[in-house]
C-alpha cells in the first residue's frame, strides 16, 4: 500500500472552511511586511506568534513541528555562519572555544532565522488546512490556469511521495551491500549511488502523471466545473479585503517613507 | 446491418525524436464498435506506441515524425488535442499509481477529475460517479485516500476515472503487470463488465490465457509492424508465433505437442473449455 500524498488534515475548524485565497493572500503579507514596515523583527515576529495561534487554532501545530526540526538546522548554521564570517563584523559579542562570535552577524542571522520561521509557518497553514482541489479551484474561478493550482498543490504534495521513494530506494540498494550508516564520509559515499535511481525515477514519474492528466481532460478547452462548488462567504470576503487593503497601505507608507 | 467502424488507422508510421528507426511502421487496421481487440507482442514491439498513437499522445506529447492517419469515433487524432480526444477514448497504462492525480483526496474526488476538466453538469458528475463506482466495486472506499489503496483497486480507480468520461474506446496498456494474481483478476473482470456494456476495448496483455478468453480479435505486433489481425485461434495456430516473441496460451501449447484440433476449422484450442472439448472427444 502506498503513502498517502497529501499533508492536509481535516479537522472542522473555520480555518478549513476558510476560502483558500484568504490565506494566500497571509503567506504574501507575512512575506512581504516584514520587508515593508518598520521594526522588521517585531512584524516578523507578530506573524510568526499569529501563525503559530492559528496553527494550533486549526488542531495542525503537531505537524509543523518536524517541519520546524529540519528548518532549525538550517537556522543554525545561519546563525554560524553569519555570525563568525559576515563581512560587517565588528563587535564582539562571546566567543566558544577561540572562535568569537559577532554583534553585527548575530544580529542579521536573527533577522533571516525570523523572516524563514515566518514563511514556513505561513505555508505550513495554507498546506495543512487546506484541500488541494479547493486550492486549484479558487485558482481557476479567480481566471488563474488550472496548471498553476495543479503545480502548487502537487508540488506540496509530492514530498510524501520523494520520502517514500527515497526509502525504497534505499532499501534496495541496502540489499545490494551499499553502506548508508556511518560516519560522514560513508554517507557521502552512499548518496551518489542513491540519488540516481530517485532523480530519474522522479522524472518518469512525472512524465507518466502528465500524460494520465492530459488523457482525463487536463488540457481540454473550455469552462471546468467543480464537483464540490463552494461559495465564499461573508467572513472571506472581508478577511480578503482587510489583507488587501493591509497590503496596500504598507506598500504606500513605504513609498511615502522612502 | 452496417457496424460502426470505431477506430480506423491507414498506413500510421512514426519515429520517435531523436531515434532513426520506426516504432510504428505503415499499420493499418480497423475495429468495429463494441470490439475487444486484444495486442501482442515482445518487449519494444511497437505496442504501447501504439496505444498512445489511438489516443493522440503521439504525435502531440511525444512529437517525433508522423505519417498516416488514426480516426477513433470519428475524429481524426492528428486534427485533435489529447484533451478533445479525451472525450472520445481513454488510456489506462502500466503503473497505477502515476495515473493517480495526486490533487484529490478522495477515490470520490479522485473519478470526478475528469468530468471537471470536460466541464460538466453537477449533477449528471455525481449520476456518472456512483455509477462507476458501483460498475467497478469501488463504492466502500468512495471516501478513501486513492494512495491508501491496493494496487488492483488502484488500477479499478484508474479505470474508473476514464470510465466515467463515457469515451467510445477504452485502451489498457498492460493494465495488470504490476499487479499481483487477484488485482489482476479484478481487473480482467472490470473489463469484461465494460465490454459487455458495449465498449470497445484495446489491451495490451501479457496473460495471453487472459487475451483468448476474452478478445474478439488479436493483433500481433513485431518491430512496429502489424504482423497478423485476427481471431484469437487464428492467430494463436499460426506455427511461427514464437519466431515472434509470443508463447501461445498453455491450453494451445499443449494442444500443438498433441496436434490437436477442431476438425472442422482445423485450428487448436485457445481457451480452457475449447481445450476441455476438443480433449475430451
Amino acid at each position: 500500500m502506498a503513502r498517502a500524498l497529501s499533508l492536509y488534515v481535516e479537522t472542522n475548524t473555520f480555518l478549513q472552511k476558510l476560502d483558500p485565497m484568504v490565506k494566500l493572500l497571509y503567506i504574501l503579507l507575512s512575506i512581504l511586511l516584514p520587508f515593508l514596515i518598520l521594526p522588521y523583527r517585531v512584524v516578523g515576529l507578530t506573524f510568526i506568534l499569529i501563525s503559530c495561534l492559528l496553527l494550533l487554532y486549526g488542531k495542525v501545530f503537531k505537524k509543523v513541528l518536524p517541519l520546524l526540526g529540519f528548518s532549525f538546522l538550517i537556522l543554525i548554521s545561519i546563525v554560524i555562519i553569519q555570525g563568525l564570517f559576515m563581512q560587517s563584523n565588528r563587535t564582539p559579542a562571546f566567543t566558544i572555544d577561540g572562535l568569537t562570535f559577532y554583534k553585527e552577524g548575530l544580529l542579521y542571522a536573527w533577522t533571516l532565522c525570523i523572516r524563514v520561521l515566518d514563511v514556513l509557518l505561513a505555508f505550513a497553514l495554507l498546506v495543512l488546512t487546506t484541500r488541494p482541489s479547493d486550492l486549484i479551484q479558487s485558482l481557476v474561478k479567480r481566471g488563474l490556469s488550472p496548471r498553476f493550482g495543479y503545480v502548487l498543490s502537487s508540488a506540496l504534495q509530492i514530498i510524501p511521495q520523494m520520502m517514500s521513494e527515497v526509502g525504497s530506494i534505499m532499501d534496495a540498494q541496502r540489499s545490494r551491500g551499499l553502506e548508508t550508516e556511518g560516519n560522514l564520509w560513508t554517507r557521502l559515499k552512499a548518496f551518489v549511488p542513491l540519488i540516481g535511481p530517485v532523480v530519474m525515477s522522479s522524472l518518469l514519474e512525472t512524465r507518466e502523471r502528465a500524460m494520465a492528466l492530459e488523457v482525463r481532460g487536463f488540457s481540454a478547452i473550455g469552462k471546468k466545473t467543480f464537483l464540490f462548488d463552494t461559495e465564499m462567504t461573508l467572513l472571506d470576503k472581508i478577511l480578503e479585503w482587510v489583507l488587501g487593503i493591509l497590503l496596500l497601505i504598507s506598500i504606500i507608507v513605504r513609498i511615502v517613507w522612502l | 446491418m452496417v457496424v460502426k467502424k470505431t477506430i480506423v488507422v491507414e498506413n500510421l508510421k512514426y519515429r520517435y525524436p531523436n531515434t532513426s528507426k520506426l516504432a510504428l511502421d505503415s499499420i493499418s487496421f480497423s475495429v468495429d464498435e463494441g470490439q475487444f481487440v486484444g495486442i501482442v507482442g515482445k518487449n519494444l514491439a511497437g505496442k504501447s506506441t501504439l496505444c498512445e498513437a489511438l489516443v493522440g499522445l503521439v504525435p502531440h506529447f511525444y512529437k517525433g515524425a508522423y505519417g498516416g492517419k488514426v480516426v477513433v469515433d470519428g475524429v481524426e487524432v492528428l486534427n485533435s488535442s489529447i484533451g478533445e480526444m479525451a472525450r472520445h477514448i481513454g488510456i489506462v497504462f502500466q503503473n497505477p499509481f502515476t495515473q493517480i492525480t495526486a490533487a484529490k483526496l478522495t477515490v470520490y474526488e479522485e473519478i470526478a477529475f475528469g468530468l471537471e476538466n470536460l466541464g460538466m453538469d453537477r449533477v449528471e458528475m455525481v449520476k456518472r460517479i456512483d455509477y462507476v463506482l458501483d460498475l467497478l466495486g469501488l463504492y466502500d472506499f468512495k471516501d478513501r485516500n486513492p494512495f491508501e489503496l491496493s494496487g488492483g483497486q488502484m488500477q479499478r480507480l484508474a479505470i474508473a476515472g476514464i470510465i466515467a468520461m463515457k469515451p467510445t474506446v477504452i485502451v489498457l496498456d498492460e493494465p495488470t503487470s504490476q499487479l499481483d494474481p487477484q488485482g489482476s483478476e479484478e481487473v480482467f473482470k472490470a473489463v469484461q463488465r465494460l465490454s459487455k456494456e458495449g465498449v470497445t476495448i484495446v489491451m495490451v496483455e501479457q496473460k495471453m490465457e487472459k487475451i483468448a478468453q476474452y478478445a474478439d480479435k488479436v493483433m500481433l505486433i513485431s518491430e512496429g509492424k502489424m504482423i497478423d489481425f485476427d481471431s484469437p485461434q487464428k492467430l494463436f495456430s499460426r506455427e511461427d508465433l514464437e519466431n515472434f516473441g509470443v508463447e501461445p496460451p498453455v491450453f494451445t501449447t499443449i494442444a500443438k505437442k498433441l496436434n490437436v484440433k477442431d476438425e472442422t476449422t482445423g485450428l487448436y484450442p485457445v481457451t480452457i473449455d475449447e481445450a476441455r472439448r476438443l480433449f475430451s472427444l
